[in-house]
């Protein structure tokens, strides 16, 4: 339905005339319980601290870079974190007076978590943070707050050195690890240093000069030796053809002239005979018998020659002598040269198996000195850090790395903060007079019950033909009178009563 | 003697001036203002008024909800007055049956009607006679002295009642009314009956000046409603404030023919009265 703002008034001032017991009904029931919740309303004192974080100080610029100043991001999250802790919170237990009455454990986190809540910790701008605490005492407001901001700084200065000291020791305990790594590897060095003296600096090249040596000596002494052999084998075959002494060829020599002419005469003869001739059978026995002498002066000669004696009779050749002199000098020299040979490929093997294990040596001494030089470096690195490590530490103690100053201490609080009780009253009077005035209109606008003529919409368009106000009797005029009288009473003293108790909240006999 | 002489006789014995007509069965012509009809039919009114039996007080008025001349500027007097005089023009010079029904229980659908009969009785051209059709629910024989005066279920049930004995004087000049009589098992089936009908007819055509007002059941009675609507020539369907919803209005009017239905009364709104 659609009413003109005329006549959604003229119909909410029906229905409030209409229900006007309901109206004043509430009028008192919301300013009673606006007035209750006034009066046990706890009052609440809040008083606050601020504290400047402050982390530059005079010793920073000097200790740029070496020392490591705690990161304040979201300070105040840190600050809710230490001032939320047990160990904070306890203290304030006990301080604030609240083990007083021997709470259990239960009782004792409930308090904890109302502590909590009626805490606020908040950052103002960059390093200020600030501490708000309420209480219903002003007195434990004020100390609770001035306590908080105590403790918070006693904690915050304690983790922090409790921090670089954590910083120190790590740093410490690496640097003698290192230190022992960096010992270790002195050692090994050390150790195979003298394990390899030969391996010093430059003997690869001197190895390389040795072998290049040995290998032309040995192509030398080779080549030398081959001319030897050829020459060994060429006076071998001078000799051989060389007759050893004169006479035993001269009468050998002498025999086979003799057959020659016998075999010339038997020729002769056997033109002549034949061969059972005499004359003929005494020439080949001649020729028979010299063969025989021939045969036994080789056989002879032969022996001789093996028994190396000389026959007396036989007159050695000059020739075969010198050659037989020089085959043996050739002899020793192809001897001298062999064995030369032979040493030289030895001296060649050693030259060659230093070598492979000068190579070897250089390896691990190279892999010894990084892993020594690696070590050095962070040895000397963490030295650094260690040095920085303990300023950081020295500035924590000393206090000089986190200052906390507190800016606006904790003071008492005179006037409680928070809902009063006039506001109640105000609220109670407004919300009196509003809220079942909206109950109203909220039933005027959501009950499909009819409550003015223009409501009505049917088809057909049935006409209103009358709108027929209540037939008032003198009767009920008068009655309505003296409700209405009763009414205004009821309000009037409603009113009063806020009043006066509102007069008594001010002058505190409340 | 006739009736008529009869009753000549005693309006001259009480001091009343009759004036004779010229033409007593002449109809007003179609038109005319009915309001200024006051010498149709002189005869009947004196007649009336020497009937009842003892006059209403103000005090009994009040008592028993009805309207007043007293009143002078009294909104609902005002509004039941046009109502009146609404439905008296769209009679024509002729006199009507109203039936007034509330669309629920609890709407002032009686309160309406006692009251627009009261307020057809103020003019004294006019008579008024109530019937309570609301069987179910009478109210209209609490108007009366007494409770257990015969009533529309004793006409209609027992042959040897007259009509006469159901009619009873209230104590307003102009006024009568029929109670509901004794409640009977077959009630709403008497409606139905021929009686019914010709006791219609007969109260509406014996007295011309006559404006019956039915006081009928609740719309929720649907099939009482239906019949009873045949025997009116209006119908007013009474809402109640903060009592109907627009579907229920609309949910009863298919009962009654379009042509009888006069209108919706808005009943009991709340008006801040004038305390002086």
């Amino acid at each position: 339905m659609q009413l003109s703002p005329e006549q959604d008034i003229r119909a909410l001032l029906n229905e409030a005339f209409h229900s006007r017991r309901f109206l004043v009904t509430m009028f008192v029931l919301v300013n009673a319980a606006l007035l209750a919740g006034g009066t046990l309303w706890p009052k609440a004192y809040t008083a606050s601290t601020s504290i400047i974080v402050d982390e530059r100080t005079i010793i920073q610029p000097l200790m740029q870079g070496a020392a490591v100043a705690t990161d304040a991001l979201d300070r105040s999250r840190n600050a809710r974190e230490v001032i939320f802790g047990r160990k904070i919170m306890d203290v304030v237990l006990e301080y604030g007076g609240w083990l007083k009455t021997q709470p259990g454990v239960e009782e004792r986190e409930g308090l904890t978590e109302s502590i909590k809540k009626r805490t606020l910790i908040t950052t103002v701008g960059k390093n200020i943070l600030r501490i708000e605490y309420k209480d219903s005492e002003p007195e434990r407001a004020f100390r609770v707050t001035e306590k908080f901001a105590e403790l918070f700084i006693q904690e915050s200065i304690a983790a922090k050195a409790a921090e670089s000291r954590a910083a120190f020791d790590f740093i410490d305990k690496q640097t003698q690890e290192y230190q022992d790594k960096l010992v270790r590897a002195e050692g090994e060095l050390k150790e195979l240093r003298s394990e390899s003296l030969d391996s010093n600096v430059g003997s690869e090249s001197e190895i390389t000069a040795r072998l290049n040596d040995l290998r032309s000596r040995i192509d030398t002494t080779q080549q030398e030796l081959r001319e030897a052999e050829v020459t060994e084998s060429s006076l071998e075959r001078q000799a051989s053809g060389e007759a050893e002494s004169t006479t035993d060829l001269l009468r050998e020599g002498q025999f086979r002239t003799r057959i020659g002419e016998l075999e010339s005469k038997l020729d002769t003869l056997r033109l002549s005979y034949h061969d059972t001739h005499p004359d003929i059978v005494q020439v080949k026995q001649q020729i028979q018998a010299l063969t025989e002498n021939i045969n036994a002066e080789r056989a002879r000669r032969e022996q001789t020659r093996r028994s190396g004696k000389s026959n007396e009779s036989a007159v050695n050749n000059p020739v075969y002598q010198q050659m037989r002199r020089d085959q043996s000098q050739n002899q020793s020299q192809i001897d001298a040269l062999t064995a030369r040979l032979a040493d030289l490929k030895r001296q060649l093997q050693d030259q060659l198996s230093r070598g492979k294990r000068m190579h070897s040596g250089d390896a691990r001494l190279a892999e010894l000195t990084r892993d020594y030089q690696i070590n050095r470096d962070i040895y000397q690195d963490l030295l650094r850090r260690r040095e920085n490590a303990r300023v950081s530490m020295n500035m924590d103690r000393e206090r000089q790395g986190l200052t906390f100053k507190i800016q606006e201490p904790a003071s008492l609080p005179l006037a409680p903060s928070g809902l009063r009780f006039w506001h109640f009253v105000i609220m109670g009077l407004v919300l009196g007079v509003l809220l079942p005035i909206a109950l109203l209109y909220a039933r005027l606008r959501l009950d499909p019950r009819i409550r003015t003529g223009s409501a009505v919409v049917v088809p057909n368009k049935l006409p209103i033909v009358a709108v027929v106000p209540h037939l008032w009797t003198p009767a009920e005029v008068k009655g309505l009178r003296s409700e209405l009288v009763f009414l205004s009473l009821v309000v009037a003293t409603t009113i009063g009563a806020s009043a006066a108790l509102s007069a008594m909240h001010v002058l505190k006999v409340l | 003697m006739s009736k008529i002489e009869k009753a000549l006789n005693r309006a001259r014995e009480a001091g009343l001036q009759v004036v004779p007509l010229s033409d007593s069965a002449s109809r007003n012509p179609a038109g005319t203002a009915v309001v200024a009809q006051r010498t149709v039919h002189p005869e009947t009114i004196p007649q009336m008024a020497k009937n009842e039996v003892r006059m209403l007080g103000e005090t009994d008025l009040v008592q028993r909800g009805i309207i007043r001349p007293q009143q002078g500027e009294e909104p609902a007097l005002q509004v039941i007055r046009e109502l009146r005089t609404k439905i008296v023009q769209l009679s024509r010079g002729q006199n009507a049956v109203t039936l007034v029904t509330s669309v629920t229980k609890g709407c002032g659908g009686s309160f309406i009607a006692r009251n627009l009969g009261a307020a057809f009785a103020l003019d004294v051209g006019k008579t008024a006679l109530l019937i309570d059709c609301n069987l179910a629910d009478p109210s209209v024989h609490e108007l009366l002295r007494s409770a257990t005066a015969p009533g529309l279920t004793d006409y209609l049930e027992n042959p040897s009642l007259d009509l006469k004995d159901i009619i009873h004087p209230l104590g307003i000049a102009r006024f009568r009314l029929i109670p509901a009589g004794k409640r009977s098992e077959t009630a709403e089936e008497l409606f139905t009956s021929r009686k019914m009908k010709q006791l219609m007819d007969t109260v509406r055509e014996r007295y011309p000046e006559r404006f019956i007002v039915m006081d009928g059941p609740p719309m929720s009675r649907i099939a009482d409603i239906r019949i009873l609507s045949e025997l009116a020539d209006f119908v007013l369907v009474v809402a109640g404030y903060g009592r109907t919803t627009n579907t229920q209005i609309a949910k009863c009017l298919g009962a009654i023919g379009e042509k009888k239905l006069l209108g919706l009364v808005f009943n009991e709104e709340p008006r801040i009265p004038r305390i002086r």
